[in-house]
């Protein structure tokens, strides 16, 4: 089970969130618009291969 | 594979979700949809020995093989729309949530349509002899 995934994915949820109340804070709000899509960015190619990997066994499995 | 560990995972989670959620709603989004992912794919690897062990008592009972391809199909569509479904309905778009639904339908519909006719075929040739 691959459980750090999750692990990680909160903790980038985290990171990103505070990065991005920091830049608000110190007046760059662009910055932070751009730290939160590139969090985003991260999550979904973490969770693309998971998703794929999923599909695929269901795929196999059931012979869809 | 153990119900406890997922429990645990499954509350872990949750408690990450709503801890996450606060700051960033579409980053919860993404860790939940990870954790159903990881508890899925954890019991699809159980479900491939009795899928081969279900076929093989459908065999031995005398149906067709190609009604059990179709049945285990039906049941491969059901599963994906059912986590697509529920993954779309707690981000918050319950429109796009009940369209997943409705081409899970239709696709399951089409599948099963072989085994309509035929049912079908069997009757017709049962009216067909008695009259």
């Amino acid at each position: 089970m691959d459980v750090d995934m999750i692990f990680k994915m909160a903790a980038i949820g985290i990171i990103v969130a505070i990065l991005n109340q920091l830049l608000i804070r110190s007046g760059r709000e662009e910055q932070a618009l751009l730290t939160t899509i590139a969090g985003l960015v991260v999550a979904l190619m973490m969770i693309i291969t998971q998703i794929s990997d999923l599909f695929s066994t269901i795929k196999t499995t059931f012979g869809l | 594979m153990n119900i406890l560990s997922v429990c645990a995972v499954a509350v872990v989670s949750a408690a990450l979700i709503l801890t996450v959620r606060k700051y960033s709603a579409e980053q919860a989004i993404m860790v939940s949809v990870g954790a159903g992912v990881v508890i899925l794919l954890c019991v699809i690897k159980e479900v491939l020995e009795s899928v081969s062990a279900v076929s093989d008592m459908l065999s031995a009972a005398g149906i067709k093989a190609e009604y059990i391809v179709i049945l285990l199909k039906s049941l491969g569509i059901c599963f994906v729309t059912e986590f697509t479904c529920d993954t779309v309905s707690e981000a918050g778009m319950p429109s796009l949530s009940s369209n997943v639904l409705l081409a899970g339908k239709v696709l399951v519909l089409v599948t099963a349509m072989p085994l309509f006719q035929d049912i079908f075929a069997t009757v017709t040739s049962l009216l067909s002899t008695s009259s």
